[in-house]
């Protein structure tokens, strides 16, 4: 078997004496599409968190690659250059240009010259479709546009996995489907990717494991096709149904559409 | 009494703060000045004819005079620096300055913060009269039974107002006002006023201008003498600006400058 | 009154000079300062926030004296000097709390976002606070702009002579108070005004699109 890109071993999280995480083991390999599903306040946002090192863990380790990244001596600026992030509400920079969004980060993190991070910056606003909006400033974007520019951004960095942190929410509803469409091109490329979401018809299209998670704890994982046909436990059964029942009808609409 | 505790407390820790800084200057502070070959003397011009300035800036006045010629007799120059009055004698007692001068009476409260030279001019009050004058005067108040007149705004018509017109001495009628000495001065002698009260040394001028007038009186019951202050414990330094004040004193120097700038 | 003119008129020179020393000094500081009491360690931002306390609580004619003999103590300095940086020291806690406060009206979220992409703290507070915080801090700053020219005719309390200061010498010396002041006020309005009219441009020229 492959060795995992992203190996998260028996992770806790406690939050003045909430444990948020309980123990959480999970890998993800190179190529991965991981859907991280399960009811709000559940601690899926939090793992994500921890990934990239925003948030520090109480007890467990995670690898990225051969690194442990939760080692102490370890530099997180260098391992969250290597972990795209895009969250839910999107945080560009205000005061720059769509364009400067993208490249500000490896002019100075990546210290690129000026002309190539240009190029990279307008090659990554390409792959999301919005070349043409490289001079604007994030006020002048739709909900939609920023969130395409958000991933642009954690892309020039050319991150080794990209967590997104439910990417669609705050967007929306007729604005959702061309950050999903994104998202679903880059796993296609081969884009390793851990996404918290509820757009079940993205998961069931794209993951290549759906993960559910409550209370703390993943209760079980496996392909779309055994998580929504045959899953094991009657918890996972009652959510998946829920949320399908919930959010299934502008699936249907985008397949109409 | 609020201002005097806010003042009191900020010298006290000023006091403080010297105290830990150690000052590192020279024990005595004559020698550094000699050396530096210059004296800085704070003065705050707003009061002519003592001290002001002129349309360029320049610093001038009976007491700048005085100072600039003080500190020749030292062998020094006097380097002037502008300063509100409220602001001299703090700047004097930590020694930001050398010394001030800017019409200082002595005054027993400033005196636990800084010292005074010898008093270098004493503002005389003189009594102007006719030379035909008939009646005599031996102490200040006797003019109340007399016309008097004073120029408004002068310490002397403070005096008389709070002397002898509220003290019911002077009948009102028969005290005069004049906006200018030489003014008063003629109607003494042309007979409309008898007394004339004002600074003696203008006074004194004016009999030699006018003719047919005396000072009859002199006396020190509204001005009092005028010293420098400088830092407490300088006893050199206090020792060589009392000799050049002596000096210029016995030379006529200050009764010179005095007639230049209180006529 | 004519030819004292230009005497009370070179006072602008001296107001000038104090405030274009007061004003930068007291921004570099207060901007090291508002860092250390946001980012700071916990015992740093508490020394902070007392000196911001004090340094604000005190009267400035009081804290003029106290740092003008405080540091003639230790170095010879001329009053001009001395009482430019005193002012600086000053405006330093009023630009500090006004930095502060534009600094924690950027949303937390633009730290976070700088972090993920791999900035270190130094850089995301270089490159991605600091720009939004320092056009957050104009208006407020104006004002403080506003106060510190005013507040530069208490040097003359040091022995600056300065507009106010030779407006009272001049007084003095003519007895035409009204003129002599008069004077002294219109001049302070305008070096006020031009100067907030001037961070007006500033603000409309850095403003940030649709935002």
């Amino acid at each position: 078997m492959d060795k995992p890109i992203l190996d998260i071993i028996e992770v806790a999280k406690i939050y003045g004496g909430n444990e948020i995480l309980k123990s959480i083991s999970l890998q993800v390999k190179e190529g991965d599409t991981v859907v991280l599903i399960g009811p709000s306040g559940t601690g899926k946002s939090t793992l994500l968190r921890c990934i990239n090192l925003l948030t520090r863990i109480d007890r467990g380790r995670i690898l990225l690659g051969d690194q442990e990244i939760t080692a102490p001596a370890v530099n997180e600026d260098k391992v969250r250059q290597q972990i795209g992030m895009v969250f839910q509400d999107f945080l560009l920079f205000n005061h720059l240009t769509a364009l400067d969004n993208v490249m500000i980060a490896p002019i100075r993190v990546k210290k690129m010259s000026k002309a190539a991070a240009r190029e990279k910056a307008l090659y990554e606003l390409e792959r999301v479709g919005l070349k043409d909006k490289a001079g604007n400033y994030p006020g002048q974007l739709s909900g939609g546009q920023k969130q395409r520019v958000a991933i642009a951004r954690a892309l020039a960095m050319d991150p080794r996995i990209m967590l997104f942190d439910e990417p669609t929410s705050a967007l929306d509803p007729e604005l959702i489907g061309e950050v999903l469409e994104v998202m679903r091109k880059l796993a296609l490329e081969g884009m390793t990717m851990v996404c918290v979401t509820h757009e079940m018809g993205f998961a069931r299209e794209v993951a290549t494991n759906i993960v559910f998670m409550e209370k703390g704890l993943i209760v079980e994982q496996g392909s779309p096709d055994k998580m929504f046909n045959h899953p094991e436990f009657p918890r996972t059964r009652e959510f998946l149904w829920k949320i399908t029942e919930l959010y299934g009808k502008h699936d249907q609409d985008k397949a109409a559409g | 009494m609020k201002r005097f505790l806010s003042i009191l407390s900020l010298i006290g820790i000023l006091a403080l703060l010297l105290a830990a800084c150690g000052n590192a200057e020279p024990a005595n502070r004559w020698e550094a000045v000699k050396s530096a070959g210059k004296l800085v003397v704070g003065t705050s011009p707003d009061y002519p004819p003592f001290e002001s300035k002129d349309a360029t800036g320049k610093f001038e006045g009976f007491d700048v005079d005085l100072m600039n010629e003080v500190a020749k007799r030292m062998g020094v120059t006097v380097e002037w620096t502008d300063m509100p009055f409220d602001s001299l004698v703090a700047a004097v007692q930590t020694g930001k300055l050398d010394a001030s001068i800017s019409a200082f009476n002595y005054d027993e409260e400033r005196a636990k913060q800084v010292d005074f030279t010898e008093a270098y001019y004493t503002a005389k009050d003189g009594f102007l009269v006719a030379d035909t004058f008939a009646g005599t005067i031996s102490k200040p108040e006797d003019v109340a039974a007399y016309k008097v007149g004073a120029q408004s705004g002068t310490v002397q018509a403070d005096w008389i107002d709070a002397n002898l017109v509220q003290a019911g001495l002077l009948p009102a009628e028969n005290f005069l006002l004049y906006e200018r000495v030489d003014q008063a001065a003629l109607d003494v002698k042309a007979g409309r006023i008898d007394v004339l009260m004002g600074d003696n040394i203008p006074l004194a001028a004016l009999a030699a201008d006018l003719g047919g007038l005396k000072v009859a009186f002199e006396d020190t019951v509204a001005s009092g003498e005028f010293m420098i202050i400088l830092p407490k414990e300088e006893a050199e330094l206090q020792a060589e600006l009392n000799k050049a004040i002596a000096a210029l004193q016995s030379e006529g120097f200050i009764d010179q400058l005095a007639q230049k700038w209180f006529k | 009154m004519n030819e004292y003119l230009p005497f009370i008129l070179g006072g602008i020179g001296v107001t000038l000079g104090v405030s274009l020393i007061a004003l930068p000094m007291g921004f570099v500081l207060g901007l090291l300062l508002a860092l250390v009491r946001i980012y700071g360690p916990r015992w740093a931002r508490t020394i902070v926030g007392v000196y911001s306390t004090i340094m604000r609580g005190i009267p400035p004619i009081v804290l003029l004296f106290l740092l003008y003999f405080l540091m003639s103590g230790a170095i010879n300095l001329s009053p001009f000097a001395a009482g430019s940086l005193a002012l600086g020291i000053i405006s330093s806690a009023y630009q500090l709390e006004i930095l502060r406060g534009a600094f924690l009206s950027v949303s937390s979220g633009q730290m976070m976002a700088a972090r993920a992409v791999g900035m270190t703290r130094i850089q995301a507070i270089r490159h991605i606070l600091l720009p939004q915080a320092l056009r957050i801090a104009i208006p407020p700053w104006s004002n403080e702009v506003a106060n510190l020219i005013k507040d530069s005719s208490l040097v003359y309390a040091l022995g600056v002579p300065e507009i106010l200061r030779r407006a009272q010498t001049v007084s003095a010396a003519t007895t035409e108070f009204f003129l002599a002041f008069g004077i002294a006020a219109m001049v302070y309005f305008l070096l006020v005004f031009f100067s907030n009219r001037m961070l007006d441009w500033v603000e409309q020229k850095t403003r940030i699109p649709a935002f």
